[in-house]
């Protein structure tokens, strides 16, 4: 397996980065640690005549702001998030979603940015189509789909880790489209659901930061990760889980589920949560039935193996298990 | 009393060690001649059509392109796992008029680099008339299917597609199975599975001078030599294999694969060296796997559960050629009547034809599937008629020297005390049965503790029956092995150096192992019979022999004293009683080369399984002999269910194993967690996911083997049965494919064990184990 | 599109090299081919398999998913690189100990992460052990004595510290 050819470019800043973008169009992709990207560019699923690669960009380490949000540069690795004391105390969440992430060796070149803007995946798709699935399928540009013949939409999947956990955090992106375009917006404005086209960026446009807010930050949580193996893989479906719980320390203010790995994009339990503010956390029937109502209101798409009926079951007893463990007593700090 | 053994028997650590852990180890990707071309394969992408044309043209035109190939330049010779009467070579290297499976190879090219080499591939065009296609055998053996191949012509059912047969039998199984207490029948399914080898396919050849040279990720180079010889047209004399070093194979290199012919005949074409590295996604699209087989078991016992009569049918999915696909019907047979006593029996397999990629052995070659199969309905069989899983096998095993209904000996078997040790060791006579349905400590989880046995074939008659091995004594005294075995992890080349060194006592570190190169080394069985340690050991041994005798009567000739009256140790020979007396090898060397016309003490051996046996058992009706050594295991395994998602996983497995004599008790162990592991990855996690022919999954990331984070706990207990004695033959049985299947069958049993659910088909996923626990809640509150 | 090569500098195994490569060329694809490193495995070129681990300033990546232009500046540690002073570094010596080697293939992979592992936490738990080898798959050994290497490596290394004689592994 080898790169398809093409020129390289390497920019200064983010900024310059995003005007190469706007300049080469369609021509060009971002590429920031390329563990996502490199292995479709092997597979021919994606062949940029230019590569505008983030690596020459200076990066920042994590910090705090003065209202205790944690800003975390979106060209961090997620080997270097996992070790950050920092993020660890200040977003465990966010750590332990990076730590779920492949294998060391890919976190270690993976980028936050990266994983937030990962391809959608498929087990039709992610080949090189040389001689199976040869005819290019509604991701490719086609007009077929091998998974869902008689659909007329895309059914691949997000499958992001780190997104779930950002969206159950109320993470705030900041993106650059070149000299004098910023913005920022909530996490959730980032994902269309669309797999044919997941995310809401202007094509020159490049995630710089994300910024964890302190509310939630800190809060009860917990992260799950089903899959079928322990080891790399990516997830069947990932629960995160955010709460907000009184000074009774059972009480809930206010609660996020966050579910990956499901659909085109990240997806809130929203009905699940919505039940929650004002309940008793320590109450096995609050838990049992947010989580029951979690899997009312999301329909996991069949992928890479499983079964939809059996990821639903899934997601209920996942919900179920996050909802228990952020509820629980306090956990140790995580450092 | 002998001698305590120094070197055989011991945990010697590996002599490929070094260049292993140091990446000087040189594999066959590793191997780069200057100036060589990359070859790319062109391949079907329709499971069965009809080959109306092929246009090079263009490919050939593109700058860079050396040379491009298709069936019109080969010489259409036909080649085949088996190449017997009954079963003759079926397949060509490259398609000629019709592919049958997807991935199937339809040409070649040489070109200067990776990028011209596949800019040409999409440059050939193949016009196809499409043809159905049938995937699955049963479907396959209907009258109306389509023909992938017209039913092997002395097989004489009404079914299509059928590649091969295998009919054997004994006694009366109709009036066994009346004469029965308890008779019941089952049916299990078991899915495609592949190798997971970590180096993947790759080949160099070269043509230098009127000589192919050749490189190839293999499992025995002579094997390979005579299949290329045979399919270029070549003599043997004009190929070379080389040696390299084999990044895992596990029964999938065994064959001759198209990407070796091809390779080969473009560097007959363009007189330069050729490469191709197969990706790992052709490997799991179009490649050879193992084999899907169907069992249907109908066992009839006694009261006290000895065993009757059995009758077995079996279905493989063969795939678009022979491939193996006829092998494992017969296979299958072999590992259904060794490890008990079956007074009448009826087996009838039927390898059936479908546009699926080719078959090919994958350890354990038909036995995980069978035992699965044998050892879950046993289980079955015990509840019922109130045994526990210990009684019913230890009622049935075979017992030392009991003769086969083939004319095979079990010699020393060792299997009951298997199942009692591993029994023993797992506490399975008072854990079985006593926690099924009872969470450990509240929560989901569940555990249960299952056993299964099984037996094993250590070397068979095929070709090319003979493994030779010279040893050479240097004039310093240390030694030179020449084998033409090939490690491919196993710890080939350091057996063959723990027995020389324990014939002539020369320290493991003195000795250097050449080996697997069909010019310059001897002809050698191959890897893949699980005959080494047997077969080429004891050549070993007699080469070693061959050269101790020489210096024993050297050294009784310049020492003035009787061979009988000396010892060998340390590189030297001395007088028993006087050690003063005394000869190093050096100084032997230097006496033979002087007193007798330059000897300079070369030993030559060589060995043949089953000597007095002509040929290798039918296939077709399993008669004559198959082995001389059986292996014989019972292993238990401790399962842990997630009642609630439904997954499970090996929490620990206990191999207590009659391997005969473990020559290397460290290579043996790490022979059995490899097995374990595999057949793990076999119960829980792997398969090779197929639509109408065409491989979902073609990746690691989704052909879930098994990561360090699946790893179990791997016990094993050697039931030591036969002896290794310094100059005399010896019996060892093998340990490289036996154990990935008894535990495949104790896992099963385990998993009913923690939930009291019984699977009938494997993989055992988490979708499945839910299902299966919800019809048995279902049917639970039923009866209730 | 034209192709043209570009001049890297790359540091490896301690050796400075001027190469011209092709800025598709990944790391893995240099080392192997342009250097002759092949003690650097390629079991699949997709980040799936570990076997073309390779350190970066100390810690593992993937040699299969990084260009080579962009390894300038770093420090690249190869397995041929980490034996000191001409014996082999303690976790080599551990895996050939234990039996961890069958094929070989994987070893390169499993070897150089477990010396990035050591360096950071020289007592591993069974946890760290197996979340920083499980990148790197095996089908020879099962694992299990993959662990006892890694232990034994551990011991060996605090053993030497003890003794004074360190070896600066990288
Ligand atoms: C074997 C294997 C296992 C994996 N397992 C997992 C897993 O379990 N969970 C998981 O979440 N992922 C997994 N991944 C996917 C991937 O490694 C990670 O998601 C990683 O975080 C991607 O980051 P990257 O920097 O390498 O992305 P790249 O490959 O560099 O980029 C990915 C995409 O994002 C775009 N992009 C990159 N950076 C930015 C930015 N700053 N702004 C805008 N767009 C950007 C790129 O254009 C590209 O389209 C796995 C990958 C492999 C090969
Ligand atoms: S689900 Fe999407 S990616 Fe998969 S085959 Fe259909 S269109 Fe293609
Ligand atoms: S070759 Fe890099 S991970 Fe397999
Ligand atoms: S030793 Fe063969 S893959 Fe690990």
């Amino acid at each position: 397996m080898h790169l398809p050819r093409f020129t390289y470019v390497r920019p200064g800043s983010r900024d310059e980065a995003a005007g190469l973008l706007d300049t080469f169009g369609k021509a060009a992709v971002l590429v920031a640690g390329g563990t996502d990207l490199f292995p479709r560019m092997k597979y021919r699923i994606s062949t940029p005549e230019y590569l505008v690669s983030l690596s020459g960009v200076t990066r920042f380490l994590p910090a705090l702001d003065e209202d205790g949000a944690l800003r975390i540069d979106a060209l961090m690795s997620l080997g270097d998030l996992s070790r950050s004391p920092i993020v660890r105390t200040h977003a465990p969440l966010v750590s332990q979603a990076a730590t779920c992430v492949a294998s060391g060796q890919i976190r270690n070149a993976a980028t936050l940015g990266g994983n937030l803007c990962l391809e959608c995946r498929c087990l039709y798709y992610n080949q090189s189509h040389t001689f199976q699935f040869v005819e290019p399928c509604f991701k490719l540009g086609g007009d077929l789909c091998y998974f869902a013949p008689k659909g007329n939409r895309c059914w691949a999947i997000f499958a992001s880790d780190v997104a779930p956990a950002l969206l159950s955090l109320d993470t705030v992106i900041c993106v650059t489209g070149g000299p004098g375009k910023q913005r920022r917006f909530p996490v959730a404005e980032l994902y269309t659901g669309d797999a044919l086209s997941p995310l809401t960026l202007l094509p020159s446009e490049i995630i710089t930061e994300i910024i964890v807010p302190s509310a939630f930050g800190t809060g009860r949580h917990s992260f799950r990760k089903f899959s079928r193996r322990k080891g790399y893989e990516f997830a069947g479906l990932s629960v995160a889980v955010a709460l907000q719980v009184a000074d009774d320390g059972r009480t809930c203010r206010d609660a996020r589920i966050a579910v990956g790995s499901v659909a085109g994009g990240p997806v809130r339990a929203a009905a699940a949560e919505a039940g929650l503010p004002g309940q008793d956390l320590s109450n096995s029937e609050t838990v049992r039935s947010a989580a029951a109502t979690a899997a009312q209101e999301i329909r996991p798409i069949a992928h890479h193996g499983y079964q939809a009926a059996h990821l639903r079951h899934c997601l209920e007893v996942e919900v179920l298990r996050a909802l228990t463990e952020a509820a629980g007593p306090a956990p140790l700090a995580d450092v | 009393m002998s001698d305590p053994l120094k070197y055989v028997g011991q945990p010697i650590a590996r002599v490929d060690g070094p260049a292993k852990v140091t990446g000087k180890a040189r594999f066959t990707v590793d191997v780069q001649p200057p100036g060589t071309l990359v070859c790319r394969i062109l391949r079907s992408p329709h499971p069965h059509a009809r080959i109306l044309g092929i246009d090079i043209s263009a490919a050939q035109k593109l700058p860079g392109v050396k040379a491009v190939v298709t069936a019109d330049d080969t010489l259409k010779i036909k080649h085949g796992f088996v190449e017997t009467p009954r079963y003759p070579a079926d397949q060509y290297p490259l398609a000629v008029g019709v592919v049958r499976h997807v991935g199937e190879e339809i040409a070649a090219v040489a070109a200067v680099d990776e990028h011209t080499a596949e800019a040409a591939l999409k440059l050939i065009k193949v016009e196809y008339e499409i043809l159905p296609a049938v995937f699955d055998p049963e479907e396959a053996m209907k009258a109306d299917a389509p023909e992938v191949h017209p039913s092997h012509p002395k097989v004489t059912e009404p079914f299509r597609n059928i590649a091969g047969k295998t009919e054997t039998g004994w006694g009366d199984v109709d009036q066994g199975l009346a004469e029965s207490d308890y008779v019941r029948t089952d049916r299990f399914e078991s899915h495609l599975r592949t190798h997971g080898y970590l180096e993947p396919q790759a080949t160099v050849a070269s043509w230098e001078d009127g000589k192919l040279n050749v490189w190839t990720s293999s499992m025995g180079p002579f094997i390979k030599r005579k299949k290329l010889a045979q399919t270029l047209g070549l003599p043997l004399s004009a190929v070379r294999v080389h040696k390299s070093y084999v990044g895992g194979a596990f029964g999938g290199k065994i064959d001759l694969f198209s990407h070796e012919f091809c390779a080969a005949l473009l560097s007959m074409k363009t007189g330069r060296p050729v490469k191709v590295v197969v990706s790992r996604e052709e490997i799991f699209a179009a490649y050879r796997h193992g084999q899907p087989l169907i069992v249907e078991l109908t066992t009839g016992v006694k009261k006290d559960g000895s065993i009757v009569a059995q009758r077995i049918r079996t279905i493989n999915n063969c795939g678009a050629y022979k491939g193996s696909g006829v092998v494992v019907i017969f296979l299958s047979w072999g590992f259904a009547m060794a490890t008990y006593r079956i007074p009448n029996m009826a087996y009838e397999g039927f390898a059936v034809y479908t546009n699926n990629t080719v078959r090919c052995p994958q350890r354990g070659h038909g036995a995980p599937q069978m035992r699965f199969a044998i050892e879950s309905q046993m289980d079955m069989i015990a509840e019922e008629i109130g045994l526990d899983p210990v009684a019913i096998r230890l009622v049935n095993a075979r017992l030392p020297d009991e003769q086969l209904p083939n004319g095979d000996n079990v010699h020393n078997c060792g299997l009951v005390e298997c199942i009692e040790k591993a029994a023993e060791r797992i506490n399975l006579r008072e854990r079985y049965g006593s926690s099924r349905n009872k969470a450990a400590e509240g929560g989901s989880l569940r555990r249960g503790v299952g056993i299964g046995v099984s037996a094993y074939f250590g070397g068979s008659l095929i070709y090319p029956n003979s493994s030779s091995v010279i040893v050479k004594l240097n004039d310093d005294g240390s030694l030179i092995i020449l084998t033409g075995s090939l490690d491919i992890g196993q710890g080939a080349e350091t057996i063959l150096t723990q027995i020389v060194a324990e014939e002539l006592q020369v320290p493991i570190s003195q000795i250097s192992i050449m080996a697997a190169d069909t010019e310059t080394t001897p002809v050698d069985i191959g890897v893949w019979i699980s005959g080494n340690a047997y077969v080429t050991g004891n050549a070993a041994r007699e080469a070693a022999m061959a050269v101790r005798h020489k210096i024993l009567e050297i050294a009784a000739q310049e020492l003035e004293t009787e061979t009988c009256q000396l010892v060998l140790s340390e590189k030297a020979v001395s007088v028993t009683g006087a050690p003063e007396r005394r000869m190093s090898y050096a100084e032997i060397y230097e006496a033979s080369v002087r007193s007798r016309r330059g000897d300079p003490i070369i030993g030559e051996g060589h060995w043949r399984t089953m000597r007095d046996v002509p040929t290798h058992p039918s296939l077709a009706t399993a008669k004559g002999r198959w082995t001389e050594n059986y292996a014989f295991d019972a292993q238990a395994a401790e399962v842990e269910v997630d009642i609630e998602t439904g997954k499970a996983r090996l929490v620990r497995a206990v191999t207590a194993h009659d391997c005969g004599f473990p020559i290397n008790p460290l290579n043996v162990d790490g022979q059995i967690d490899g097995q374990v592991s595999m057949a793990l990855g076999h119960a829980f996690l792997e398969e090779v996911m197929m639509e109408n022919g065409r491989t979902l999954n073609p990746s690691w990331l989704e052909y879930r083997m098994p990561t360090i984070g699946e790893m179990a706990l791997s016990e094993s207990i050697d039931v030591i049965t036969e002896s290794y004695v310094v100059g005399q033959p010896y019996r060892t049985k093998e340990v490289g494919e036996g154990y990935v299947s008894a535990i495949l069958a104790a896992i099963a049993n385990a998993l009913y064990d923690a939930v009291g659910v019984r699977l009938y088909t494997t993989p055992f996923t988490p979708e499945r184990i839910l299902k299966a626990l919800k019809e048995k809640a279902q049917a639970d509150s039923g009866n209730a | 599109m034209e192709h043209i090569k570009v001049v890297v500098h790359l540091l490896i195994n301690g050796d400075a090299h001027d190469l011209a490569i092709a800025p598709e060329a990944t790391l893995s694809e240099v080392l192997r081919g342009q250097l002759g490193l092949t003690g650097t495995k390629d079991g699949c070129g997709t980040g799936e398999c570990g076997a073309c681990t390779v350190l970066a300033d100390g810690r593992p990546i993937l040699s299969c998913l990084t260009l080579a232009f962009e390894c300038q500046g770093r420090e690249i540690t190869t397995i041929e690189g980490v034996a000191c002073n001409g014996e082999l570094n303690p976790v080599q010596q551990a895996f050939i100990d234990a039996g961890a080697i069958q094929c070989g293939f994987c070893t390169p992979g499993m070897v150089l992460a477990t010396i990035a592992l050591l360096n950071e936490t020289p007592h591993p738990s069974f946890a760290e052990i197996e979340k920083a080898l499980e990148g790197v798959l095996c089908r020879c050994t099962g694992y299990n004595k993959i662990v006892e290497a890694v232990n034994r490596a551990a011991e060996a290394i605090a053993a030497r510290l003890k003794g004074g004689t360190s070896c600066q592994t990288p």
